[in-house]
């Protein structure tokens, strides 16, 4: 009992950073909230047996046990903010919904904490007139259209006002940035700057 | 319909209309449709490019965009060929031209409004005149004739109960009518017969030979400038457009040169407003260059073996021209280790007398064309290429079709590379210029060595055996053809040689028995080819099968098989 578990906690959680989100460590952050209690426990019979013998050499174990509880604390709520922030990446990443792999490594509260942010948000977006979607254009857009080369032989692309465009292999458009932006993502328009 | 007004017919016309640009592969197109984008960008229309390489392709992308928007715009491609027959497009349909290539077709130029031409029609020389090419049909006077016959004759039967004497008269009439009518037609008919040997020879004399105009660039930076939207990147793309006119032998060195002083004036104008604040800002300047190819990237010697001009006027690549360069070196004074390096590693003072040298050698070693006045960019500390430099490298950028690089793909990289920011893709063409100019040097070296240029009475022709990708592309051929012609000529001692068209053909798919045909004009100062319609006639007469799918019409892909009956009937034809 050292606060070695809680500093095995953390480091496995930030080890983990190549994935969205790592498993729940549920048996460490057991083991860390068992060394609380029994820290806290030892602690508060120290401190009955010091109010009967009045002995002061118990002082620094409890000071010890005192500081391991504070830092085991400390640990346990880095941990668990450090995954509800990754959450709320993943909101504004992936959309509302998760996929079930994801969904296997949150507990429940986490699940739910996720579904109340979400509803946030939807709420949010929506009180503005019109339902103004702010999820697009993560950096400011700097003009209303952007060109955009072709790299594969899409087919037929219906734009919003109805007209479509023939999206050919190696053809450059010049097209309305919102439109675009999906299909960029995907890979089938590449953006070209000039 | 010719447009002159461009801005207000052609670009007015199109701010909040969805138009495609439709273009051809080639660098005057290239430098066109980046002007174009550019202009199209700052008004927020909405476009799409798409590159085409011949009828073909024409005909299949408009086929695919058609039903999606109305308005196309097509640069140096379909102008010569009659554009509402070939794609037959709906009622609203409206393309507007911008094509350097001559003559047009009438049917393009006579259009009440949906092929609208952009240029100015005075510009234009020998467009027949509407009459003589078009008439309304004869048939409906014919069949008013013989209405008026019929109601006559019923005139006159209708008065059968009356008066004898009156019926006699009107049949009087009615024969000396009939043979009034018959003298008509027979008028009319003569009439019809010599008109329509009239239309035929003046359409044949409009289309016997083919030339450029104007390079579409500087028609489309014209607009710009209308606009106020001119800048010295549009204005170093139309450079790009008409310094490529020079180089191919598209246009005379004296249209060039008229070309050139407007550009100055241009220059002049757009550089005082930088006002040389500061060195690395983006500068042209106008200054009397050497035709050496690549000259700046390159070392002295090899651009002096790899320049049409200078490789036959010292005939380089005998053992006697070799010797001849190296005297030409000492008595430039520049040492043959300097000449050997490249021009950026030469000495200083060597590299700044470099043009003053040449230019004291020329006359003497009998090169005295090889000045001539030429624009160079310059950006940065540096980045200096002359118009020349751009050219070459986008034509080995286009040239250079392998399996993932289709013909589309090189047009997309070009038009990138035309903007400073992908410099280093101009770079890596002019790389690749370097293997092609040595490679024609190569070529040309084997064939003549070995005698492979063959008269053929009223052209030269040579043809390849081996497929070269290098020259698999109607410009590496091009290029190929004229050093060969120049180089040929340089040596030949017949005099005829001077005046004599030059065909070159290649094989382009060996397993297709595919091969690439073309056809160019004498040396010297001729820009008017006759091969499209011999081309045309000579396949018919010779059942042979090609394709004259390239919008420049002296460049034809045939079968192998055919290619000697061909060459054959081609002798028949311009031996007359």
């Amino acid at each position: 009992m050292s606060g070695q578990r809680a500093f095995n906690l953390l480091k496995t959680h930030q080890q983990s950073s190549d994935r969205l989100i790592d498993n729940f460590n549920a048996e460490d952050l057991r083991a860390v909230i068992e060394e609380i209690k029994v820290a806290f426990s030892e602690n508060h019979q120290d401190a009955l047996k010091f109010q009967e013998t009045r002995d002061k050499s118990l002082f620094p174990m409890i000071g010890y046990r005192h500081a391991l509880l504070q830092r085991n604390l400390r640990c346990t709520l880095a941990y668990l903010y450090s995954r509800l922030m990754k959450l709320k990446d993943i909101r504004w990443k992936l959309g509302p919904v998760i996929n079930a792999d994801i969904k296997e490594s949150l507990t429940e509260a986490e699940i739910q904490w996720f579904n109340n942010y979400s509803r946030l948000l939807t709420n949010y977006m929506m009180s503005f007139p019109n339902g103004f979607n702010i999820m697009t254009d993560m950096k400011p857009p700097k003009s209303l259209f952007i060109e955009v080369k072709c790299l594969c032989d899409y087919g037929k692309f219906e734009l919003e006002n109805g007209e479509s465009v023939a999206l050919q292999k190696n053809s450059i458009h010049f097209l309305p940035r919102t439109e675009c932006e999906h299909l960029i993502r995907q890979g089938i328009l590449e953006h070209i700057t000039n | 319909m010719f447009v002159s007004d461009l801005r207000n017919e052609f670009f007015n016309f199109l701010s909040g209309k969805r138009v495609i640009i439709i273009s051809n592969i080639d660098i005057d197109s290239i430098a066109a449709s980046k002007i174009l984008q550019t202009l199209f960008r700052n008004e927020n229309v909405i476009f799409s490019i798409t590159p085409v390489i011949g009828l073909k392709a024409l005909k299949r992308t408009f086929d695919d965009n058609k039903s999606d928007c109305n308005i196309f715009v097509l640069i140096n491609c379909g102008g010569c060929i009659d554009l509402l027959d070939f794609l037959a497009p709906e009622e609203d349909t409206i393309f507007f031209l911008v094509d350097s290539h001559r003559p047009l077709d009438l049917c393009n130029i006579y259009s009440d409004s949906q092929v609208r031409i952009l240029g100015d029609h005075r510009n234009e020389e020998d467009i027949p005149a509407f009459d003589q090419i078009f008439r309304d049909s004869d048939d409906s006077e014919a069949s008013g004739d013989e209405q008026e016959e019929n109601v006559e004759e019923d005139g006159g039967l209708g008065e059968d109960d009356d008066d004898n004497p009156d019926r006699d008269s009107s049949s009087i009439r009615r024969s000396e009518t009939h043979l009034e009518k018959f003298e008509r037609r027979l008028r009319r008919n003569r009439e019809k017969r010599d008109w329509e040997k009239t239309r035929e020879r003046v359409l044949f004399d409009y289309s016997q030979y083919s030339y450029y105009a104007r390079s579409s660039a500087l028609v489309l930076y014209e607009l710009a400038w209308q606009m106020s939207k001119d800048t010295l990147d549009l204005l170093w793309w139309s450079i790009v457009g008409i310094t490529e006119q020079l180089l191919l032998g598209k246009i005379e060195s004296s249209t060039y040169t008229l070309e050139t002083q407007k550009i100055q004036s241009h220059v002049s104008r757009l550089s005082n407003k930088i006002n040389g604040k500061s060195s690395t800002a983006v500068r042209v300047t106008f200054e009397n260059d050497l035709y050496l190819a690549l000259y700046r990237h390159w070392s002295v010697k090899e651009s002096l073996n790899n320049s049409i001009y200078s490789a036959c006027r010292l005939k380089l690549w005998t053992l006697n021209g070799k010797k001849k360069l190296n005297e030409l070196l000492v008595e430039m004074g520049l040492p043959l280790a300097q000449a050997s390096q490249q021009f950026t590693s030469m000495d200083l003072l060597m590299k700044k007398d470099f043009y003053q040298m040449i230019e004291r050698t020329a006359e003497k070693y009998n090169m005295p064309g090889i000045i001539y006045g030429s624009f160079t960019l310059q950006y940065g500390y540096r980045h200096r290429f002359a118009a020349a430099d751009y050219v070459y490298s986008m034509i080995a950028m286009i040239e250079q079709i392998e399996n993932e690089r289709t013909a589309e793909y090189c047009f997309i990289e070009a038009l990138e590379s035309l903007s400073r920011v992908n410099k280093d893709l101009i770079e890596s063409g002019i790389d690749k210029a370097k293997v092609l100019l040595d490679a024609i040097f190569k070529q040309v070296k084997t064939s003549l060595e070995s005698n492979q240029i063959y008269s053929a009475g009223p052209f030269l022709y040579f043809i390849m055996q081996d497929e070269n990708i290098l020259f698999s592309s109607p410009y590496g051929l091009t290029l190929l053809a004229k050093f060969m012609l120049n180089a040929y000529v340089a040596v030949s001692k017949s005099r005829r040689a001077r005046e004599s068209p030059l065909i070159a053909c290649i094989p382009i798919d060996i397993t297709r028995e595919i091969c690439l045909l073309i056809g160019i004009p004498p040396i010297g100062d001729e820009t008017k080819n006759f091969f499209g319609k011999a081309f045309e006639q000579a396949a018919v007469k010779s059942n042979a099968a090609i394709a004259q799918d390239f919008f420049d019409t002296n460049i034809i892909q045939i079968k192998q098989s055919d290619c000697a009956k061909f060459i054959d009937a081609l002798t028949v034809l311009l031996s007359r």
